[in-house]
């Protein structure tokens, strides 16, 4: 057996609130294809980062051919050969492809100038090599996520990496793609590369890796040759218990028709979106990462203007809804990003809590404190939000809390629809459950709720209804009982049942 | 109500126990510092500091900034005196006038930044531009006279108390009021923090944007009216130091330039640091070239302090 290229012993990191690994066991050998699999949280993108050098661990080292790198700066980690290629791109949208692959490190003539006939040439074998046929002249922002992808792989390439860590490539590219991005990992696995390829898709996994290393919670279940294991055994050490557990049990509370969607249409991200929401039901929508299914939310809520179609709330047409509007008839919506516009960080979780209910608690131009404290403890004793205090600021918060806090400001609007988007990413397994928890208690009390997740499990697990969106359309509606990832994620790929039942027909682009 | 001023977060707490140091330490080096002559001097000095200060913290909360405000400071002095000329029964118009014509430049700084979203920096800069260079047309030279009475306004007394003290003191009470209590005072802090959360909370946060720059006219149009009673004529160049002026006390209180994080009473700390520096190295006899170097450094650490805190 050959000498393992990287080894990582024993590493730990903690986050506030969060043990992310708790003493991990890692390695690979020269010119495999290693999967890291787990669930979302399980902590498969920290310990790549610590590998990468962006993190420091608390406790444990890293072997780089037997030498003790532990732990390199990402400049360090990046001399010793090993890259990574991020979900979000690390690319400069207003630099062109070649600009890009050798940002930092650019050819250089006498000295100090910009060798540009030798950049671009250097950029057109690397792409060549890939066969990826991209115009090394155009600005990266003008490319597709694919090709994007394709000028991260160039750009490791570049580097001279023995080492490239995909985190989720298949979060951003699917179908015919994500095949031509195997294509490219095998080639590269000849050629003598490691490849550490990230995800949660399973099926992924056994199309492309040779061994498979599961994380579960921050801790390592184990490292298999995929071709010992199967697929639910995979899924059963990923998830550690069948997946029916995790989610509370379908009750729905009175179902009556609270939300129309007609024909609705904008630019060329929705076309003739229609569906219905019930109250008393959970909705899933569920659909790739730019599928639309935010932009949907964000239309029912009025944080963008649609072109076209009809939005009934309650049977009435709502015309021009902006946040305001929407709010005052009783639409809450979670955004997909914490970070960006989900919380106001710098404020107190108590600032937090009654930014969307000032108007209920004011007299004249003042915010009755009084009553305000009082409904921001109540808030924090009822969902269990973990704080010092009311007046701690959220940034402080672990991300489960900051997601309860986040909740909890929409149920005090007392919403009749309540949307939302992602509710669980990047939290733990115990703030999930319930968040779970909470979601169908919401349902039972009558309220619907719209759920979008890139999830399937939690999809199939919580949804009462399941829609699928691709490319801005309804592609389907499933029950849960009908769904299986599978099903989702073919319609999610723009691949009709109907027309996947009828194999020998050439699919019509 | 139970409103306490020393309930305060810890930069603000920090940033006046450096203000007590200061002043203890500048009393052991002077003896003329706590002189009621120097005091009431010092004072004096703070008033348009202060005023324009609090303007600029509301901007600075809302992550903008307000660069016009010197030259709404300079205009508000050369108008007032320009139009009064002398004249008693003209006072209470012409004031008016000059409040509102302030509050309408504010209003269209707000409404540009808004609408463009051009960033605050540079529209208030260009605005800055346009009302020095329509001041320069209407006068270059230091205009305009006012009567006696006027003069009340930057050296009366009530009681024994310097009438420009109260002044700034009902304005930043009243700064303190609005931010601490008021559902605007709110929509200030959500939209500074994060623009996006407060909009979709249902705050109309371009609203909230245009009234904090009003309010900066506001405060700079009272600055320019005090000035110009306190020198008895209009300069059109008296307010350009305030430009920058104003907007360190509130940085040296704390207040974040991303927004969302600090308050006026953070900035009067600010201002009477800012003040009694300036005051207590004129009384060292330190060149005024020197006090620039000091200050510019000053500020330097002081921003560098919070944000190593900060991580």
């Amino acid at each position: 057996m050959a000498e393992n290229i990287v080894e990582m012993q024993k590493v730990s990191k903690a986050f506030p609130g969060v043990l992310a690994l708790d003493k991990v066991d890692f390695s690979c050998l020269p010119g495999e294809v290693h999967a890291v699999v787990g669930e979302n949280g399980a902590g498969k993108s920290t310990l790549m980062k610590i590998l990468a050098g962006v993190y420091r661990p608390d406790g444990g080292k890293i072997l780089l051919k037997g030498e003790d790198i532990s732990f390199p700066s990402p400049k360090h980690a990046q001399n010793c050969g090993i890259s990574i290629i991020y979900q979000e791109f690390n690319l400069i949208p207003e630099l062109t492809v070649a600009e890009n692959i050798f940002l930092g490190r650019e050819p250089t003539k006498r000295g100090r100038l910009i060798d540009t006939p030798v950049l671009k040439q250097r950029s057109k074998e690397l792409l060549a090599d890939l066969e990826a046929n991209i115009d090394i002249q155009s600005r990266v922002k003008d490319l597709g996520v694919a090709h994007q992808q394709m000028v991260e792989i160039a750009k490791a390439l570049s580097l001279k990496a023995d080492i490239i860590v995909m985190d989720e490539p298949s979060a951003v590219v699917s179908g015919r793609e994500l095949q031509s991005l195997f294509r490219i990992i095998r080639s590269l696995k000849e050629s003598g590369k490691t490849i550490i390829y990230i995800s949660h898709r399973i099926e992924e996994i056994f199309q492309i890796a040779d061994r498979a290393t599961v994380l579960k919670d921050g801790q390592l279940v184990g490292t298999y040759y995929t071709k010992d294991v199967d697929k639910p055994q995979i899924v059963n050490m990923m998830v550690g218990r069948s997946l029916t557990e995790t989610f509370p049990p379908r009750e729905v509370g009175d179902q009556k028709e609270i939300l129309v969607l007609n024909d609705v249409c904008q630019g060329n991200l929705l076309k003739n979106v229609a569906f219905k929401v019930n109250s008393g039901e959970i909705l899933g929508l569920a659909g790739l990462v730019g599928s639309g299914r935010s932009e949907i939310a964000r239309a029912i809520f009025g944080a963008c203007e649609i072109d076209g179609g009809k939005v009934l709330l309650n049977g009435r047409p709502v015309k021009k809804t902006t946040p305001k509007s929407s709010i005052a008839s009783g639409i809450g919506f979670v955004t997909e990003n914490r970070a960006k516009d989900g919380l106001a960080y710098n404020l107190s979780v108590r600032k937090n809590l009654t930014l969307t209910i000032l108007d209920r608690i004011k007299k004249w131009f003042f915010v009755k404190e009084a009553k305000e404290k009082e409904i921001s403890k109540n808030c924090v004793n009822e969902y269990g939000i973990v704080t010092t205090g009311i007046e701690q600021e959220i940034q402080y918060l672990s991300g489960g809390n900051q997601q309860k806090v986040i909740l909890a400001k929409w149920i005090n609007i007392n919403p009749s629809l309540l949307i939302l988007d992602e509710p669980t990413r990047g939290i733990d397994v115990g703030a999930k459950a319930e968040i779970y928890q909470l979601m169908r208690l919401l349902a039972k009390q009558g309220t619907a709720i719209v759920m979008i997740s890139s999830e399937l499990p939690e999809i199939i697990g919580m949804s009462d209804r399941i829609i699928v969106i691709h490319d801005g359309k309804v592609m389907g509606e499933l029950s849960p009982s009908e769904a299986t990832e599978e099903r989702i994620l073919m319609l999610a790929t723009g691949q009709n049942i109907e027309q996947d039942q009828k194999k020998e027909k050439p699919l019509a682009l | 109500m139970r409103y306490s001023f020393f309930k305060q977060d810890r930069t603000t707490i920090i940033v006046y126990l450096v203000l007590v140091g200061l002043i203890a330490a500048t009393s052991l080096l002077s003896d003329i510092f706590l002189t009621s002559r120097n005091i009431q001097n010092l004072l004096r000095q703070v008033v348009p500091l202060g005023l324009v200060s609090v303007g600029q913290t509301f901007a600075i909360l809302t992550a903008g900034i307000d660069l016009s405000i010197g030259s709404v400071v300079s205009m508000a002095s050369c108008l007032t005196t320009g139009m009064i000329l002398g004249r008693e029964p003209l006072i209470f118009p012409v004031v008016a006038l000059v409040i509102v014509l302030a509050l309408f430049i504010g209003f269209c700084n707000g409404f540009i930044i808004t609408r463009t979203r051009v960033h605050p920096l540079i529209v208030t800069l260009g605005m800055m531009s346009v009302v020095q260079g329509g001041l320069l047309l209407y006068t270059k030279s230091p205009t305009g006279s006012v009567p006696p009475v006027f003069d009340f306004l930057a050296w009366g007394n009530v009681w024994i108390i310097p009438f420009p003290i109260l002044l700034f003191a009902a304005v930043a009470t009243a700064g303190i009021f609005v931010l601490r209590r008021t559902t605007f005072g709110r929509y200030v802090y959500a939209t500074g923090g994060n623009e996006e959360v407060a909009r979709l909370s249902g705050i109309k946060t371009e609203r909230v944007k245009i009234i904090t720059y009003m309010i900066c006219s506001f405060t700079a149009s009272l600055t320019g009216i005090f000035l110009a009673s306190r020198m008895g004529m209009g300069d059109p160049l008296v307010g350009e130091r305030y430009m920058l002026d104003s907007i360190l006390p509130v940085l040296i209180g704390g207040t974040s330039l991303s927004g969302g994080k600090g308050g006026v009473s953070a900035t009067i700390a600010g201002v009477f640091i800012f003040a009694i520096l300036s005051n207590a190295l004129n009384l060292l006899d330190v060149s005024a070239y020197w006090q620039w170097i000091v200050k510019g450094l000053i500020i330097i650490v002081a921003v560098a302090f919070y944000m190593s805190k900060k991580n």
